[in-house]
């Protein structure tokens, strides 16, 4: 008799002879002795057999093969076999296309002894042949004991029974099984598992390596049928888990276990919808609708807002709204596609105007969070479809719609817009058709023609896909459309392309919907050669010789992108190269913000240049959109080739935060920084992080704020803080902000007049209230993307709506939510670049840390300090340079009670605070006297002292 | 009494007064004592050697007489690479050569990734190789040896790291290798601090990583508070000058005593009442380490993961956010207004450090060389 094994590795195969090796040889080469292999064949009709017969007879000792008399078709016989022929005190399972670890063994066998643990569980990669991906990495980021799967329910989100190891008297005590018959075995065996297991241990290391094979683009019309069928195992096995949870007493599980499903399962199948026929997407909701109907609503309300919404309408029948909340919820490093049109009703924004009698209706469908009514018009793409496709001749007309959420794209769309033909491969590769666009009724309409074997001029092989989409101008916009089709337009349509590979890559396009939703084209090889030689190649391809070479391709191309477009690349040509080019006297780049917005200190000094006249050419900066910044400047994008020329060659660079890491200012350019704001918060070397950072860092830090020449201060305040927490190594100009020289002179009438109607405030004879706070962080330190506005609109809006008017401004970092039902009461401010215009017609400021609060106190009018979560803000955070409540001057408050009573009592806030105002102002802001601007352009533009 | 190996150790330098090596050697003593045959390793000679005793229980062997030819420089770099692996190649040899002595059940420790290039090149004889990483994860992550540790270590047969969430963070990486073990108590004081004098101490190089800016800084917002206390700085480094000039325009020169370079350790901290680890880096501080044996209580950054490791705040140590100055000065500020808060934090590290007595880490030892060595532990 052989010694009892530690660990049986059950190995189940189906006609894969040519990777069975590679897996028995990953558990032949465990680190840990006492490992054996069961190989368990389904039945194969290929050289397993023989593989197999090779195997058990070079390791007599440690390899044992069994075979199925039929083909069982799952997963779940195969390994019951297995786990009936097992002898080992653990069990583990491993399919014949993938590998276990070297240590995987050791480390889970070690880990089960230690704890005495049912079920322990390791972390499981996928390896694609580009790239890898860890497999429900946040649940294995460290080693944790739990006594109970109830412990953690999100547990539950790892349902391969393969990365686990398991105690076999634990699946003796509780007769875990398999079930046969069904695909998805493995969601019900870790349920199963999981619900009985007395302690579960998952470990960081690495034990299972899952070899996906990147599946062919669409599926035939067999796959199609098998994967419904799946789909419908897929249901049946989890009303067996919901069945198992039950006799469990577990329903907290089952919940969690069908929020998941939706969040996630649901969501994925729901994504692929646009890519499948109309007849399986009908097929598909019908599965989809009964099982959903099973649910106990309360599982809508817990799942994520989007999935959430997907599920209530596919319950309800609507698939094209499910499908479009699919799109919203795009995979991470997708924009969203917007393709609903949203309804707003009482106030509130919802998905689609159905489904909203029901109370649970209308708190899924609220998707006024979303901000779809006053967010960016480019934060998302919007969803349009082709309707029509036809051929003529070598033309090819393709019309079609986009949707128009909220009305929102307004009678100052252009009528010609643009078709992009993009090489699904390469973001930036695209071939352009003009088409033409127009209103009609809620929709817009678009349509184009064009020959596309003069436009279209495809490589060959290596893009042989490329997707359409649609640019769309308005005002100073662009407005990006996903398109996509239901499948009836295009069907059959093929229009002949030159490749320059010739005919032998291919020689006509086909369109086809991809599985991300996206209309595409693909290069077919219709006629002789291509309909030999593409095939061939294709097959060529997909040998083991030619995807190395192919990955090879891939990576070079990759790397040769970078190297040409990468930051990196211009910086160093920046550096050696552009610096050479002579300076253009009197060119001044300006920047604020990162050129995120037309603001601040630089944008007053360009306005004072601007009214003094004189030889200089302003250059602005923008990142994102150019609406907003001005019409006499030259605008260059930050980050292109025109920007690092721009500022090689600029006299002057004048911004408030900081040019590129890594420029190297050459001596001949005069760096003004203007900063943009006092401090309250620490600062650079004041800042715990940065202090702890390591000497790079530092100097890093030290070299970009080394390039300032001149560094504005509007106190002694600033030096105490900025020039010392910085280490501004520059003279500090102490002449005050020139933002703020019109909050001591009172500013621009027409200005002002011009902001109140764009706000629609004309006439508006209430107290307006700018609510300006500062960003806050999220876990990771950055930024958090939403601000939450803490405290109640509503309650606002009824308390005050008559007498007050409330405009919200977001710090530039984050984006807060006005519901549009507070119109014209609470007004989202935002997207507005300056800041001072909108100081300058308040009457009123509610604050928190933001420094702001320097600037406001200059203007004489109360000032709230709200700061509900101050002690966390100010101690975790990053500490502050003074105490507020010692020196604010206005209230502070710390709840919205207070927050509305002093609102209530603005006068007072007023008069009280008169005396610790003035106290602020000399305190933080004693050279800001009106002058700041014209005293800068006197002694760098029109003074004699030039630098 | 587990069976007697070779266990060879194997660091950069085993000469040099530093954390690392006074660990292998305290290591090196603690094997031996077990009757284990150890053979202490080093790439090269030191700079500037350190005394660790004569008629030592282990052999001591040095690959390179000579300094080695810089490995990585800008010009000529693939001429200096063709003559660095000539150089590992040679020094592999005589390491396979030393390798070729053990009996069967050996073990090669790696304490070092240069070190490992080395270990990597030779002959093992069929002994298994474990790698250490003696800082935290998060400080290799910021250097240049992340690409190294990556590389040399993957192939180990064990990676220990020094504390159960680096060892974590390692396996997350990636590096299915790695496990954990702590660093052992290496010191039997004499004797403990009795808290009466009013100084606060830190000893350790003089350098960035360490931190002592920090706690100049620090100091310098409680010094006027308490003009009857010290800070104490010993050790010496590059650093020296700069401190001293922080120090004079903070304006606590008068309290602050840099106190040179000490090799009496028991001296130093029994001569103090609070021990301050300023860090910027850390792996598993033996400077806490030794504090808690020596009845001190400890104010330390959070800035590896050996630190909670060794502290829990506010039971045995009191542990401030990395680089929050202020918050480590009101710590000071707490212990030294409030002796009771000093004993009860000295006593309870005193308790918790036996954790690490020699035993106890031995024994951890022991079972790593017995799995690696792929001997299946007994039953019960």
């Amino acid at each position: 008799m052989l010694p009892e094994p530690d660990v049986t590795v059950v190995v189940i195969v189906y006609n894969d002879a040519a990777r069975l090796a590679r897996a028995v040889r990953s558990v032949l080469e465990q680190s840990l002795p006492g490992v054996e292999a069961v190989i368990v064949d389904d039945a194969s009709t290929d050289a397993t057999p023989e593989v197999t017969a090779r195997l058990a007879a070079t390791h007599p000792d440690r390899v044992r093969a069994f075979t199925l008399q039929t083909n069982s078709g799952g997963c779940g016989r195969p390994r019951n076999v297995g786990i009936d022929a097992a002898r080992g005190r653990y069990v583990m399972f491993l399919d014949s296309d993938d590998t276990l670890d070297r240590h995987a063994c050791r480390n889970l066998v070690t880990t089960a002894d230690e704890t005495g643990a049912d079920l322990v569980s390791g972390r499981c990669v996928r390896v694609f042949p580009d790239r890898e991906q860890n497999w429900y990495p946040w649940l294995y980021r460290e080693r944790r004991v739990y006594e109970s799967v109830l412990d953690d329910p999100d547990l539950l989100y790892d349902t391969l029974s393969t990365n686990k190891c398991y105690r076999r008297d634990f699946l003796d005590r509780q007769g875990l099984w398999f079930v046969d018959r069904l695909h998805y075995e493995d969601l019900l065996f870790s349920a199963q598992a999981y619900v009985a297991a007395r302690r579960i241990v998952t470990i960081p290391h690495r034990v299972y390596n899952w070899f996906v094979v990147p599946r062919d683009d669409t599926l035939s019309i067999t796959n199609r049928r098998a994967e419904l069928r799946n789909f419908a195992d897929r249901l049946e096995i989890h009303r067996r888990i919901d069945a198992v949870f039950h006799a469990h007493d577990a329903d907290r599980l089952a919940r969690l276990k069908n929020v998941k499903f939706v969040n996630h399962d649901l969501l994925l199948y729901l994504r692929e919808l646009r890519s499948r026929d109309p007849e399986y997407r009908r097929a598909f909701l019908e599965l989809a609708r009964s099982y959903l109907a099973e649910l106990d609503p309360g599982v809508f309300a817990e799942c994520n807002p989007l999935p959430a919404i997907g599920a209530y309408l596919v319950r309800h029948g609507d698939i094209e709204g499910a499908v479009a909340a699919a799109d919203y919820a795009a995979k991470r490093g997708r924009k969203p596609v917007l393709s609903v049109e949203p309804v707003e009703r009482e106030g509130r924004i919802h998905w689609s105007g159905d489904q909203l009698q029901t109370a649970l209706g209308r708190r899924i469908l609220d998707v006024t969070d979303l901000g779809l009514h006053s967010a960016p018009l480019d934060a998302f793409n919007l969803g349009g479809e082709v309707t029509a496709m036809h051929r003529s001749g070598a033309e090819l007309r393709l019309a079609g719609t986009v949707v128009n959420p909220l009305g929102r794209i307004g009678a100052d769309l252009e009528p010609a817009g643009t078709l992009e033909i993009r090489d699904r491969r390469r973001k930036n590769r695209a071939f352009h058709v003009p088409v033409t666009v127009r209103h009609e009724a809620d929709r817009i309409r678009w349509e184009t023609a064009f020959a596309p074997a003069r436009r279209i001029r495809p490589v060959g092989l290596v893009d042989q896909t490329w997707g359409l989409w649609l640019r769309l101008k308005t005002g100073d916009d662009t407005v990006t459309v996903r398109l996509t089709s239901d499948g009836t337009a295009h069907d059959g349509v093929r229009v002949p392309v030159r490749p320059r590979l010739t005919r032998v890559a291919g020689d006509h396009l086909e369109a086809y919907v991809a599985e991300s939703g996206e209309f595409a084209l693909r290069i077919v090889g219709y006629r002789w050669p291509a309909r030999m030689t593409l095939p061939a190649l294709r097959r060529i391809a997909r040998t083991a010789l030619g995807r190395r070479w192919w990955q090879r391709f891939g990576r070079v191309e990759r790397a040769l992108i970078r190297l040409l477009t990468g930051r990196d690349t211009k910086i160093a040509v920046f550096n050696r190269l552009l610096v050479r080019l002579p300076v253009k006297k009197g060119t001044i780049v300006f920047e604020s913000h990162l050129g995120v917005q037309y603001s601040d200190n630089p944008k007053y000094i360009h306005r004072a240049l601007r009214e003094r006249g004189g030889p200089y050419r302003a250059i602005w900066s923008y990142s994102g959109s150019r609406r907003g910044f001005p019409a006499d400047a030259t605008l260059v994008r930050r980050g292109s080739w025109t920007y690092y020329r721009a500022l090689a060659r600029a006299e002057y660079w004048i911004d408030n935060q900081g040019f590129p890491v890594g420029l190297v200012k050459r001596p001949e350019t005069t760096y003004i920084q203007t900063w943009h704001g006092s401090a309250f918060k620490r600062m650079g070397f004041d800042e715990p992080t940065v202090k702890q950072g390591t000497r790079s860092e530092h100097d890093r830090l030290r070299t970009m704020i080394g390039r300032f020449d001149h560094f504005v201060v509007r106190s002694d305040h600033d030096v105490r803080t900025l020039v010392k927490g910085l280490g501004v190594t520059a003279e500090p100009l102490r002449v005050g902000y020139p933002r703020n020289d019109a909050l001591v002179t009172g500013g621009d009438p027409e200005e002002q007049a011009a902001l109140r109607r764009r706000l629609g405030l004309e006439d508006d004879e209430r107290t307006v209230v700018l609510y300006a706070p500062t960003f806050r962080t999220d876990e990771n330190g950055r930024p958090a993307a939403r601000f939450e506005i803490p405290f109640d609109l509503d309650r606002f809006a009824r308390e005050f709506g008559e007498s007050h008017v409330l405009l919200i401004r977001a710090h530039y970092l984050s984006r807060a939510v006005v519901p549009p039902g507070l119109r014209g009461t609470v007004i989202d401010v935002s997207a507005e670049h300056d800041v001072t215009a909108l100081m300058l017609l308040a009457d009123a400021l509610i604050t928190d840390y933001s420094s702001i609060m320097f600037d406001f106190a200059l203007l004489e009018r109360p000032m709230i300090f709200y700061t509900p979560d101050a002690e966390d803000y100010v101690s975790r955070q990053r500490g502050a340079y003074f105490d507020l409540t010692e020196h604010a001057p206005g209230p502070v408050v710390g709840d919205e009670a207070a927050l509305f009573a002093a609102l209530r009592d603005l006068d007072n806030a007023r008069r009280d605070h008169a005396d610790r105002r003035r106290r602020f102002v000399e305190h933080f802001g004693e050279y800001d006297t009106g002058t700041a601007a014209k005293a800068i352009v006197e002694r760098f533009f029109t003074g004699g002292d030039r630098g | 009494m587990a069976e007697a190996r070779d266990v060879f150790i194997v660091c950069n330098n085993v000469e040099e007064l530093g954390g690392l090596q006074r660990w292998a050697h305290d290591i090196g003593r603690m094997f031996a004592d077990r009757g284990h045959r150890v053979h202490l390793v080093g790439i090269t000679h030191a700079d500037r050697s350190h005394d660790y005793g004569h008629d030592l229980p282990y052999t001591v062997t040095v690959l390179h007489d000579r300094d080695l030819p810089q490995a990585r420089g800008p010009i000529g770099t693939r001429l200096r690479e063709l003559r660095h692996r000539l150089t590992v190649w040679r020094g592999a040899a005589r390491l396979s050569a030393l390798f070729r002595t053990a009996r069967p059940g050996g073990v090669v420790i790696a304490a070092q990734v240069w070190a490992m290039e080395w270990v990597a090149q030779a002959d093992t004889a069929g002994m298994p190789v474990i790698g250490m990483s003696h800082e935290s994860y998060e400080a290799t992550r910021r250097s240049s040896r992340y690409e190294r540790v990556k590389r040399h270590f993957a192939d180990a047969d064990l990676l220990l790291a020094l504390t159960d969430a680096d060892a974590d963070a390692w396996a997350f990486d990636d590096m299915s290798n790695a496990g954990a073990m702590p660093n052992p108590l290496h010191v039997t004081p004499h004797s403990v601090s009795p808290r009466t004098e009013p100084v606060v101490v830190r000893h350790g190089r003089l350098a960035f990583e360490k931190g002592q800016d920090m706690l100049l800084e620090s100091w310098a917002e409680i010094a006027s508070h308490h003009p009857s206390w010290r800070l104490r700085l010993y050790g010496s480094g590059p650093d020296e000058d700069a401190l001293r000039r922080q120090a004079a325009e903070l304006g606590v020169s008068d309290s602050v005593e840099f106190a040179g370079p000490t090799s009496d350790i028991e001296k130093a901290l029994t001569g103090a009442s609070i021990f301050a680890l300023s860090s910027r880096e850390e792996g598993f501080p033996m400077s806490i380490i030794e504090a808690m044996a020596y009845g001190l209580p400890t104010v330390a950054f959070d800035c590896a993961p050996g630190v909670r490791e060794l502290l829990t705040d506010g039971r045995d140590g009191l542990i401030v956010a990395p680089g929050n100055t202020t918050e480590f000065a009101a710590a000071l500020d707490r212990l030294i207004r409030d002796a009771g808060l000093r004993d009860s934090l000295a006593e309870a590290a005193r308790e918790s450090v036996r954790r690490y007595e020699p035993d106890a880490v031995l024994d951890r030892w022991e079972r790593q060389f017995a799995l690696v060595a792929g001997e299946r532990a007994p039953r019960a």
